[in-house]
């Protein structure tokens, strides 16, 4: 176990962070190859704080619409988060509602099915996902987190 | 777990009408909303019981209920903002 995960693992025991924040600090350490670098170059010397607010925390949306109309919308990550998390618990009677009426909207997706590993996945692909859409007509929709 | 959202600022601006800022103090709301969920909960965990008893395959309205308030709990810091055809509207969750 390299000193970077210990130390994370370390805080989490003492309290000084929650285990979300220890699970994102963990995916940080494993998409920026951290863990790789070694003990001469760990990045944590005790105060998560740094790292953790170089993480992304808000899915931005943003439409900008040729006539003019704006549209911005701020979401934090953790909702995204807890609402994933929300449909796995939904009852199937309003699950099998939802499902059709998403259905019938062109959204085939089955919740029903989201692990909780799944959600994690989706969190973290979320983080580092953006989307930009330029419409002929003008209108530019932006999706990304920061 | 987060606090609960504090404040809900929203506003309202239109070319014609003077601008409107309002502050929604949610954190009066929290007594009654504690009550409210101390008695869904109580509620919940009796019917999980009479479903687990009855063995019905979905008894989890208590986890339910919890995740549905860590969900809203997670509202804190989201914004709003829309513009169009001479109105504005924001809104924030502090």
């Amino acid at each position: 176990m390299s000193e970077d995960r210990s130390r994370i693992l370390n805080m989490l025991a003492d309290g000084k962070i929650t285990a979300e924040e220890a699970e994102r600090l963990l995916d940080a350490l494993d998409a920026r190859g951290v863990s790789a670098a070694g003990p001469a170059e760990s990045s944590i010397k005790g105060d998560p704080g740094p790292l953790l607010e170089a993480l992304p925390k808000y899915l931005f949306v943003k439409v900008d619409s040729a006539n003019g109309d704006k549209v911005d919308v701020k979401i934090p990550v953790a909702l995204v988060r807890s609402g994933l998390k929300l449909t796995s618990l939904i009852p199937p009677q309003a699950m099998e509602q939802i499902d059709s009426s998403m259905s019938e909207h062109g959204m085939s997706i089955d919740f029903s099915n989201l692990k909780p590993e799944d959600i994690n996945e989706l969190v973290e692909a979320l983080r580092e996902t953006e989307i930009s859409v330029d419409s002929e007509n003008g209108d530019k929709v932006r999706v990304y987190c920061a | 777990m987060n606090w609960p959202p504090t404040i809900l600022d929203l506003r309202i601006a239109s070319s014609d009408r003077r601008p409107v800022r309002v502050w929604l103090p949610l954190f009066l709301l929290w007594p009654l909303a504690l009550v409210l969920g101390v008695l869904a909960l109580v509620f919940t965990t009796l019917a999980d019981v009479v479903l687990l008893i009855f063995g019905q395959r979905y008894h989890h309205y208590t986890i339910l209920l919890a995740r549905s308030f860590a969900a809203l709990n997670e509202t804190r810091g989201m914004a709003i903002h829309i513009t169009g055809s001479g109105a504005a509207v924001d809104l924030t969750v502090l």
